[in-house]
């Protein structure tokens, strides 16, 4: 399964949280400079304001854009999605990014899964999987079937190069899932290779898959 | 920028082209006289206000609370529970719309009492509330959402057949009618909260909508059955409806005026939700106070801004579109009320309340992807055209008002076909939605208006063609959107990999 290739990339997520209706502008910036595409999911914040609080005007609506891309150019497309949102002043949004352990998915990307991101050793691995929608209970059954213990399915909506319709001047950001599972390290491989295998996502345009490295876990029971 | 902030923006957008066309009208055809159009001004800074309180308080009222009463129904996991639950809630909020009673009482005074206004309003009640509860066995019994609407419509054709042409009107005005204010808001609220317990995401997306197409097809029917049971009769049609007198010299005054009854309309209309929230918190939900107290704050929020929005309809803009209407109908050019009436139209859905909410509704179950600009322009569209026609119908009397309905109903149904069932479910309850009590007035009284311009022209029959066709033309155009849709987020260039 490892590709042996002689260059090995690393990779960083790129998370950008901005107000309701911005989220379909940071990616279609990211895009431009050179990112693959991106993830979108609804939030929801609020205001510290005794008066608004009283008056419940606090809830803010927001969206979390996740992109994953090769590090230099994820510097790139941060740096110039700040310069355009201004994201040192208040209420502009938050930017950041964290490194990757691995990415499949896009095509172009190779991937190693077993080099360590950021020299930390951990137990546990962060396995995200962004699929179509209706798709995410198939992942966690596949996923389930390999000794993963659950999951949790996010709605999201998002685009990559594959889709770049347009409608009425606005991109078509197709619906999404995204299944986060948290593993231990060892089984991490075989459920990342198992969805990999099933749900085809080596092949263009049937979803991504990225792994990160957890520090500490606290709730996940071991049988 | 907070809720409430935002939501003022947004109307204000929202109303600006209004004014706009008010003030250009008042300086080049049409010169309805400046404190006319001060009042018109006034008016939609209320209805601005007055909208997006109102909007607050679905947000944090009415929405939590129809979603919240979905999910604790199904979870009592009785089906006898949700279906009784489904007509005692069905019935409340219809008996309790404002639209509807006022369609009663003007049904009851042009019959002369022949339909007293209290069955009518009882039989459309049933006749709704019926049609939510099978809207939610739909759900839990798993019929697909296309099934289900393909009966309901052949059951209106089938009985339109034996439904005389007063009463037709009648049904499909009742059915706009009930599908009001607060209806709506509360039926697609709790049509997410009782599909989203469903394992099978897509599924549980798709019976987010579609509820509050069932209900106003339940008031359609419930008025046919009643034509079937009372007989043909013969009515006097031609009696009026006393048209506006049009005050038009005082500004403030006709608000103030407004304020008791509007107020009166918005606390009967809230009334049985608020009893249905205190019963539910005491029986089902058993929430918190501090949430509790929140839906309570979001009650009150939609109270004030219904009252404030209802001042500044009925008080600034009734009559101005009116004279506006008549004015344009008599000019020798009729393109200018053509032109017009697309414009209003297309312009007016956008500050409906309801549509606002559904709009949300569609960005929240959809995490975003089907934007609200696509599904307005989709309804201002439709919108538009359904006023042009309504009005080219006034000035051509030998269309009669099947003539639109029924190849447009076969097109609608016709078209389920090929476009995705959340779609289907948006359009057909987006038919409902759109004729709101923007429409019933500001609109109504605009083709109303150019109607009484023309000999021959019946301000009533044209009055109710107008709300049918707002009610057909959304359907389509939506359906139209939600072809175009999926064909176009079909994936491109898969085998090419072009990145760079």
């Amino acid at each position: 399964m490892q590709q042996a290739n002689c260059e090995r990339k690393e990779y960083e997520l790129i998370c950008v949280i901005v107000n309701f209706d911005l989220g379909s502008k940071v990616l279609g910036m990211a895009k431009k400079n050179g990112l693959s595409g991106g993830t979108i999911m609804l939030g929801r914040g609020t205001v510290h304001n005794r008066l608004l609080q009283l008056l419940e005007l606090t809830d803010i609506r927001k969206e979390i854009v996740l992109m994953v891309s090769e590090k230099s150019q994820a510097h790139r497309a941060l740096a110039v999605i700040d310069a355009e949102f201004d994201f040192r002043k208040p209420n502009h949004g938050i930017g950041f990014s964290i490194p990757v352990g691995a990415f499949i998915g896009t095509g172009n990307y190779e991937y190693d899964f077993n080099a360590e991101d950021g020299g930390v050793d951990s137990l546990y691995k962060a396995i995200f999987v962004v699929v179509d929608k209706g798709n995410g209970e198939k992942v966690m059954d596949f996923a389930k079937a390999v000794g993963a213990r659950g999951g949790t399915i996010i709605n999201a909506r998002g685009s990559s190069i594959h889709e770049t319709a347009k409608l009425l001047n606005m991109e078509i950001e197709p619906e999404k899932e995204i299944v986060l599972m948290l593993t231990k390290t060892e089984s991490a491989d075989g459920i990342v290779r198992a969805v990999r295998d099933n749900m085809k996502i080596d092949e263009p345009g049937n979803g991504i898959i990225f792994v990160q490295t957890v520090t500490e876990t606290y709730g996940i029971l071991n049988a | 920028m907070n809720i409430l902030v935002g939501y003022i923006k947004d109307n204000a957008k929202a109303v600006f082209p209004l004014a706009l066309v008010v003030v250009l009208l008042n300086l080049t055809l049409v010169p309805i006289g400046w404190p006319l159009v001060l009042r018109f001004l006034v008016g939609s800074i209320l209805v601005i206000f007055g909208l997006s309180l109102f909007l607050v308080g679905v947000d944090i009222g009415i929405t939590p609370m129809g979603s919240l009463t979905g999910t604790s129904l199904v979870k009592t996991n009785k089906l006898f529970i949700v279906l009784f639950a489904g007509l005692i809630l069905g019935f409340m909020i219809s008996i309790a719309e404002p639209g509807l009673m006022v369609l009663a009482h003007q049904i009851a005074s042009v019959t002369l009492g022949a339909i007293p206004a209290r069955l009518l309003l009882v039989v459309v009640s049933i006749g709704f509330a019926i049609m939510v509860a099978l809207g939610f066995l739909r759900v839990v019994l798993n019929i697909p959402l296309k099934v289900f609407l393909l009966v309901c419509y052949i059951l209106v054709f089938a009985l339109a057949f034996f439904t005389q042409p007063e009463f037709l009107a009648i049904a499909f005005d009742a059915s706009g009618a009930t599908t009001g204010i607060l209806a709506v808001p509360f039926l697609l609220a709790l049509a997410v909260g009782i599909s989203s317990l469903r394992k099978d995401s897509k599924a549980s997306e798709e019976d987010s909508f579609g509820l509050v197409a069932f209900a106003s097809a339940g008031a359609i029917l419930a008025v046919m059955v009643l034509n079937l049971i009372i007989g043909t009769q013969q009515y006097d049609s031609l009696a009026d409806l006393g048209s506006v007198a049009v005050e038009r010299v005082a500004i403030l005054r006709p608000f103030l005026k407004y304020i008791p009854s509007s107020f009166g309309e918005s606390f009967i209309s809230l009334l049985p939700l608020s009893v249905a929230l205190f019963v539910l918190q005491k029986v089902l939900f058993k929430l918190g106070k501090y949430p509790f107290a929140r839906m309570v704050k979001g009650f009150v929020y939609a109270l004030i801004g219904m009252t404030v929005f209802f001042v500044g309809v009925d008080g600034g803009f009734m009559e101005v579109s009116s004279v506006m209407g008549s004015g344009l109908a008599s000019l020798d050019n009729k393109i200018w009320l053509l032109l017009i009436s697309f414009y209003l139209g297309f312009f007016t859905i956008v500050a409906e309340p309801a549509v606002y909410v559904l709009t949300h509704q569609i960005e929240n179950v959809t995490s975003g992807s089907i934007k609200r600009k696509a599904v307005n322009a989709a309804l201002s569209i439709g919108v538009g055209i359904a006023v042009t026609m309504a009005v080219i119908r006034i000035l051509t009397p030998s269309i009669e008002l099947w003539h639109y309905l029924l190849p447009g109903y076969i097109i609608a149904i016709g078209m389920m076909r090929f476009v995705p069932t959340l779609f289907v479910g948006i359009a057909f309850d987006a038919g409902g939605v759109a004729t709101g009590p923007m429409t019933a007035t500001f609109i109504l009284a605009f083709v109303q208006g150019a109607a009484s311009s023309f000999e021959g022209a019946n301000l009533l029959r044209d009055g109710f063609g107008m709300i049918a066709l707002v009610a057909l033309l959304p359907i389509l155009t939506l359906q139209i959107l939600g072809f175009i849709y999926q064909a176009r987020s079909k994936k491109q260039g898969v085998d090419t990999d072009a990145a760079s």
